[in-house]
Parts: C-alpha cells; structure tokens; sequence
C-alpha cells in the first residue's frame, strides 16, 4: 500500500471513531436523561429548557426503595429469577449434554424441534397459563410463574449448553467409561466440571430474562408476587408529578443488570452468539 | 493377563460394513499390533474390543469369557487414547488414580498403586500437576500411568505415539516394549507405521479393507508375506512389485516390459506361469553376470545407500549398506539370491510357494 | 446408539418431562380452548368448531393489527440492521477502542425492556420529555409523538430500535471476528474497493449470521410487547396494536380467552410462514448467486 493509502485510512479510522462517538453519545441520551431526572426534584424536572445543571437529590431513591415496597418487588423478583435458573439450568445440562453425545441423525431433529420452540408466540402461552391458573388457584403464586419462565427458557438453555458440550471431546467420555463411570457418574465426575463455563452463562442468560420478563409476570402475578418489571410499568408512567420517583426505581431495576453485565461482557457476547457465528 | 479371542468380529455402521468377519487369537502376555493403512478397520476393531462400539456380529472373548455385551468398565481393560484423553482439572495422581477410585479402591491403596506406577513411569516429581502443565511426552506417560495402575487383563493402545515427534516416538517405543517385558501384559496396539509395528510387535495383525490379511511375527510377514498387499505393506522402503513371467526352466523372469531377471538356482513355484515377483530393496547384490540395470538416482542417506534403477523399464529401487562408488547414469549388474524372491498370484495376490 | 451409552436417554428426562408439562401441553390446551366460545369468568363454554377463526379473520381490527405488525416488524428490522451492521462495520474496523464502544453501545439492549421503555417515553412525552422540553427552548412546536397515529408508530419503530439494534451489532461484530483476514487482505492487494470488499467478500461469509438475526428478530418482534404496553399501549386509538397487543386485550382485558387463543394460533402460522419464506430466499439469493 502507498504512504498515501495508508494516511488516508487512518484518517478514515479517525472519522469513524468521531461518529462512533457522536452516535453513542445520542445513542445514550435516554438513559442519561432517566439518571439526571432520578436526581432532580420536580421543580427541576420541569422546565423549558431542560435543566443540566441542578442540585442532586438522593430523596426520590430512598423513597422508592423505602417508602414504596421496591424491596419487596425485589425479592420477588429474585425469587423467580434464582427459581428459573435452578429448574432450567440443571434440566437443560443434562438434555443438552446427551444430545451432544448421541448420534447427529437423532440430535438433528430434537435441535431443530427446540429452534421451532422457540419461536411460539409468548401470548399462546400466556393465555393458557391464565386459563389453568385460575383454575388451579395458582395465580399470583411462585411456582406458576417459574414454570412459565422454564417454558420459555428451556429450549435456549439447552441449544445453548448443548454448544459448550460439543466442545468437550468425546474421548473424555470414552476414558470415563474403560475407568469404570456409567455415563452419569462420567458426566458428573468428569465433565460437568468442565462444563462449569457454560453452565455460568446458561445460568447468567436465564437471570437476565426472568428478572427483565414482563408479559407473563404481568398477567400471572398479583399484589404479593408482583416483580419489579410490573411494578414499575405501573408506577407513575402517566403521572408526570411521579416522574422523579419512577426514574429513581426504573435507575434501581438497571443497576445491577449493568453491573452483572460489565462483570461478564465477555460470557454475555458468547451467549449472544451461539448459533449465530458457528452455526 | 489374560488371552483375548476376537471371533468373526463384524461391524457396520448404517449400509457401511466395515469390518467383514475378523479373527485373531491373542495370547496370555502377548504384544499384539495391528496395523493396516487409514481405513482398514483397525482402529474400530480396537474400539470394538474395548467395547466403545457394539460389535454387529461376532464374538470377544478376554480370559475366555465372551464380553461383547458388556460395558467397558465392566471388560477389565485399560486403554491409551491418541488424544490421551486426560482428564484436565484433575492432577496427575488423580488421573492416574481416577479408575482406583471408581473401583472403590481405598485410599491409601490408591496412593500406593499411584506411586508404584508413576515410579516405574519417572511421574513422581510431576503427581501434583495438571495436564496442561505437561509436555507431550510427560502427557502420554500419564496416559500409560493411568492404565498401568489397573492391572487390568488386556492393555489397548490407539496409535499412542501418534501426536509425539520422531525422537521421543523412537525413544517411548522402547520404553512402552520395555514396561511391556516387564509387566508381561497382554497388549493391542493400534498403528498405521509399519516401522512401528515391526520393532514392537511379538505379533502382527496386517488388516486392509476391513479384513485380516496376514497374522503373523514381524519376521515371518517379512520374510514370507502371504500376499501382495503384506509385501507391499511390510518393510521400508518398500517391496518392488514387478509383473511378468516365469520361465519354464524356472531359472529366470520376463518382466512385461521385457527386461529379464536371471536367478542363480531354478526357483521352485510354478515354472512357466505369469506371476508378479516381489524383490526386497536390501536383497540386491551388485555382480558381473547380474542382470543389467541403469542408476538413475542415487540417495545418500549416511548408513546406507538409496538408488533407484531402470531395469528394463522398470523401476527399481535397491538398498546397499556399504558404500559403493558409483554414478548416475552408469549400467551394472543386479543379482538377487534365489532364495530372497517372492511370488505372488497376479489375479488374487497370493503368495506362491 | 452405542449399547455403554444407552443410559443417555434417561439424562433427557427432566429436561423434556418439564417441556412437555408446562409447553406442549399447555399450547395443546390454547389450541383445544381456540375451538370454543368461552368467556373466563362465566362458567359456560360452548364448542363453536372454527367460529372463532371464521370471526377473527372477517374483523378490520385483525386485519389493521396484522398491518400495523408488519409496518413496525418490517420497519424494525430493517433499520435494526442497516444500522447494526453499520455499527459492526465500524467497530471491526476500530481494534482497540472497540470494546469500550461495545459495552456502550450494548447498553440499551441489556437493560430490562420495559424500563428501557419508560426511559424513552420520558424522552418523547408531550411537553416536559427532553425532545419537547429542548425544541420548546428553540421556539419550535414539536409533534405529538406519542399521541399521533403517525408518530406514535415511528416511535414505537425507534424504540424497538433502539433496544434491539445493539443484539444485531453484537452478534454480525462477533461474525466478523471471526472472518477469515486473508481473504479481506488478499482482495485488497487485488484492488477491489472497500465497497466491493464488503459485497463480494464480507456478506457473503456472514450470511448464517445474517439469515439468523434477522429470524430470531422477526420471530421476537411478533411477540414485540412490553415496549409497545409501556409506551403506547397500543394507542392512540389502534394505531399501534399489534396482533400481540390485539391478543392480549382479547385474552386479558376482555377475557375472551377462546378467540384470544385462536388469535394465538393464527400468529403461530403467520410467524412459522414468515421464517420459511426468508430463509428460502435469502438462502437462494446467496448460495446460488455467490458461488
């Protein structure tokens, strides 16, 4: 290349890092917005034009948590998350490891069943749930909502985990069983630990969408299950006087979201990507 | 310790045989290898034996009790992987100890047995590493260790030197012959290096296209291959194969291309027939009334020396340990002893006595 | 299988016990109650056969939310892509600043949805939202861009956008990565454009990626719901009800859960004929004109 090309690609380089940074920045603006209104008092809130510069307030985040139940929406939440991980992730390492083992012409179609799961409409489900929960007396329970977020999650968990398995060679199973291991003694002793990696992203992705999922715990749960996704879309959204409390509790549903995320980045992309990248 | 009896072994997989009625009889302490170009059925046969794939039809008998539909665990075999298969979040010791500990062997057995066999294997300095803290040699070692410590009746080894590089394969072949007198175990080996099969075998098993095609010492497949494809097959470098005819007084051979081969004494099989005369590299002499042949190559290697001759169109490549002055392009005599010749049946291959 | 590892399919027990107590038979169980007219809360169910298909697909409501679906799925998409893409492209070309961007930019697609969606509702909000708060400043009289039909569909485009663009960067970035330099550098050293580059030589070796995303998008952007819920719930009027939003305001406001379901259903086909089509095209377009 040229000395000519080459100063014209850093010079490109340069341009699309600007952009890139002007587009972030935009890109952001929302959730800026949303932390400066959670530090505002209303007389700041509203006003043409948009304060920048205010005296930040911690009030409306000690109320929203103290005097607004947001704990106990909290624990809710982590009740169901931890819940969903614990039933998907276990069951969904075990179906994902056998599939990674037995022959490709049976696996094949059992994959491309859980693909097809996939993509069922929430809704279809939803209405089912709502009709047997009523019956049952199961509304506004733990359980009900568990088991819908398992439904939902199960066929990603095991697609997921069923990856990291093909990855751990077979002739780790084969020495397992000559060294004595019936296969769940094998899977167990000698490849689960290996397997830790991907259980911890299975486990980071079924958190990530139990504790985000609205429609099912909208419709399943009630006064004394409600999560913090409910709570807070029916928290002042329309109320405008409310504005600095709800941007307050929206902020405190993110934060450790983002906190798990800047921790993880790297499992999190993984999981993204399964399937995408290797096919 | 035990003898193993593979009986009319078949196997295919889908519309795929690829093994077509295998037998072989091993004895009590035997070392065993087969070998066989990629393909031939060898590997399965090992598999098929350690029980990891179901046998089609047939039988395997270790210690005269027929296993074919037992679990591996429950063969008493030990197996060394090309791959070596060590588990990797487990020590050396734990790798070792791993089957010990399956058997509900108690722990300070373990540890004994641990120990006696990372000694004989020169492992004790390494017990508390991690697999990936070794190096190739050191890994395959632990690979052995582990099935060393088992003492189970019959050792089965995948092209275990496969993944090392040529110094430490020619030095672990020892070694692995060694341990093998020293233990008198019963082994299998897998490989498709003849060389290999040579040093180490008491026994070789040649199998090509999911059949046996010569069980034997390595000095009786070397010296009287039961076909072509042995001849071919056994020995570096490699058999020359040359198609023709014998004549009727049995004293000589009229290559197709029409070069004649003179022999010494009228050789016994078959006078007058077509058949394909197998000569030995390191068989030819160079003499006066040998048969006239051109130099078109000559490789030096050190030890000895490489040349390859046009004799009547045919080529030619012969094995000299001294060292001979000659040049490219010259004509000399090539003689062979009329008791180092081979031949074999055109149509079938087999060997003609 | 191997006879050692037969004892495999026990380990599948669990996994699809769960699957078929709380799917199949619960979809089975929607599909059986879309044959009946049933109003949750009185007791009578009565079997009307198809009545609620036949009902369902003579509606204008349908009809205009199966519209108002493939405006915003398409629109979504699209913009989704061109600029996930745009922003792969980008990111790749970086190196090193790349993953602080990344993180950045990730940002929208991991926090939870419907807090996402209130974030963006106190941007567009009539008023005192920051759109309308800095165009007032300037004197200039903002749309209503929640309360317009035609607004308050671009804003629920946007902020599908929004959230979704990051997933679509995320995963073609990753592809990229994963491409095999040397044929870039060799085109390169041929002399073709950056612009024949990216056609001939990127897309073509990103097409799984590509056929993926935007499955899994369309797939997800038919159950496209907290956000619309939150910041428009389906209004002004029906401008922006979807055939999700349709279904739930059957299943959960009104309680028809027979037509709700069926309404399920319908989508169920819809979504399943959609993900043939594009994989069908975008494989022949690709595969065949490629090679």
């Amino acid at each position: 290349m040229s000395v000519d090309a080459v100063s014209r690609r850093q010079r490109d380089t340069y341009l699309i890092f600007i952009a890139l940074c002007v587009f972030t920045f935009i890109n952001l603006t929302p959730l800026i917005w949303a932390v400066l209104t959670s530090l505002k008092d209303p007389r700041d809130a509203f006003t043409i034009p948009p304060t920048i510069i205010f005296e930040p307030t911690l009030e409306y985040h000690y109320e929203v948590w103290f005097e607004n139940d947001f704990f106990r929406y909290l624990k809710n939440s982590l009740i169901i998350s931890l819940g969903t991980v614990l039933v998907s992730v276990p069951a969904g390492s075990l179906a994902a490891y056998a599939l990674s083992r037995i022959p490709r012409r049976s696996a094949g179609p059992i994959l491309s069943a859980l693909f097809t799961i996939r993509m069922f409409p929430h809704m279809l489900l939803a209405i089912p749930f709502f009709v047997m929960g009523t019956f049952l007396g199961m509304i506004d329970t733990y359980p009900l909502l568990i088991l819908a977020l398992v439904a939902i999650n199960q066929p990603f968990t095991i697609w997921l985990m069923h990856g990291f398995f093909l990855e751990i060679p077979r002739d780790l199973d084969e020495a397992a069983a000559i060294d004595g291991c019936t296969s769940w003694q094998a899977f167990r002793i000698v490849i689960l630990p290996l397997a830790r990696p991907g259980m911890t992203v299975a486990a980071l992705f079924s958190l990530l969408l139990s504790y985000n999922e609205f429609l099912f715990a909208l419709v399943l749960t009630g006064t004394t299950t409600k999560t913090l996704p409910v709570a807070i879309a029916s928290f002042g959204g329309e109320d405008i006087s409310a504005w600095s409390l709800s941007a307050a509790g929206a902020i405190g549903i993110m934060l450790p979201i983002v906190l798990v995320m800047l921790v993880l980045q790297r499992h999190l992309v993984r999981g993204l990507t399964a399937g995408a990248v290797k096919g | 310790m035990a003898p193993l009896t593979v009986r009319q072994a078949t196997k295919s997989f889908g519309s795929v045989q690829v093994l077509h009625g295998v037998d072989v009889d091993i004895e009590d302490g035997e070392f065993v290898v087969l070998v066989g170009p990629s393909g031939c059925g060898k590997s399965t046969l090992l598999r098929l034996i350690a029980g990891l794939e179901d046998i089609t039809s047939g039988d395997i008998l270790i210690d005269g009790k027929v296993v074919s539909r037992l679990h591996p665990k429950d063969r008493d075999i030990a197996m060394v992987f090309q791959s070596y298969a060590l588990y990797p979040h487990m020590t050396v010791a734990e790798n070792m100890g791993f089957s010990l500990r399956m058997r509900d062997v108690g722990k300070s057995e373990q540890d004994r047995k641990v120990r006696e066999a990372a000694g004989i294997l020169g492992l004790t300095d390494l017990l508390d590493r991690y697999p990936r803290q070794l190096s190739g040699g050191q890994r395959q070692r632990v690979a052995m260790g582990r099935a060393i410590v088992r003492d189970p009746k019959v050792f089965l080894f995948d092209e275990p030197l496969s993944n090392l590089d040529a110094k430490l394969r020619v030095q672990m072949r020892a070694e692995i012959r060694e341990l093998q007198k020293a233990l008198r175990t019963t082994i299998v080996y897998v490989t498709h290096d003849q060389i290999e099969a040579m040093t180490m075998a008491d026994k070789i098993v040649v199998m090509r296209d999911g059949r046996v095609e010569q069980i034997g010492s390595p000095l009786e497949l070397y010296d009287r291959p039961a076909n072509m494809f042995v001849g071919g097959f056994i020995g570096s470098p490699a058999m020359n194969l040359l198609h023709g005819r014998v004549s009727e007084d049995g004293r000589s051979f009229t290559t197709d291309d029409g070069a004649d081969i003179a022999f010494s004494e009228a050789v016994s099989p078959a006078p007058g027939r077509q058949a394909v005369l197998g000569l030995r590299p390191e068989d030819f002499t160079i003499a006066d009334g040998g048969t006239p042949a051109t130099i078109r190559l000559i490789e030096p290697t050190g030890a000895d020396l490489l040349i390859n001759f046009d004799l009547g169109g045919e080529p030619i490549t012969a094995l000299f340990h001294e060292r001979l002055a000659l040049r490219e392009g010259e004509t000399v005599g090539l003689s062979v002893p009329s008791n180092k010749v081979h031949f074999f049946d055109p149509d079938s291959g087999a060997r003609i006595e | 299988m191997v006879r050692w590892q037969r004892g495999l399919w026990l380990f599948f027990l669990p996994s699809f016990g769960l699957l078929a107590v709380v799917l199949l038979w619960p979809l089975g169980y929607a599909i059986y109650l879309s044959f009946f007219d049933y109003y949750l809360g009185s007791d009578a169910r009565t079997f009307i056969g198809l009545g609620n298909y036949a009902d369902l697909l003579s509606e204008t409501r349908l009809w205009r939310s199966m519209w108002t679906t493939m405006l915003i799925a398409f629109g979504s998409v699209g913009l989704e892509f061109v600029v996930g893409f745009a922003l792969a492209l980008a990111l790749y070309r970086l190196h090193r600043s790349a993953k602080v961007f990344s993180v950045l930019l990730f940002l929208p697609h991991i926090v939870t949805p419907v807090v996402a969606a209130l974030f963006l509702k106190w941007m567009l909000a009539s008023n005192w939202g920051f759109i309308d708060a800095t165009l007032l400043t300037f004197n200039i009289e903002p749309q209503d861009w929640l309360g317009s039909p035609f607004w308050a569909k671009v804003s629920v485009i946007l902020a599908d956008a929004w959230v979704f663009t990051p997933l679509i960067m995320m995963v073609l970035y990753a592809a990229l990565q994963g491409l095999d330099t040397s044929l870039i550098e060799a085109a390169q050293i041929d002399g073709a454009s950056n612009w024949r580059i990216l056609r001939h030589v990127i897309i073509p070796s990103l097409i799984p990626a590509i056929i993926f995303t935007i499955s899994v998008r369309l797939m997800d952007v038919f159950r496209f719901f907290d956000i619309i819920y939150v910041l428009t719930g389906g209004g002004p009027g029906t401008a922006t009800e979807t055939i999700t939003m349709y279904t739930y305001q059957l299943g959960f406001r009104m309680l028809e859960v027979g037509k709700a379901s069926a309404l399920g259903v319908i989508t169920l086909v819809l979504v399943a004929a959609l993900l043939l089509a594009i994989n069908r095209t975008l494989n022949k377009t690709y595969r065949g004109g490629d090679r």
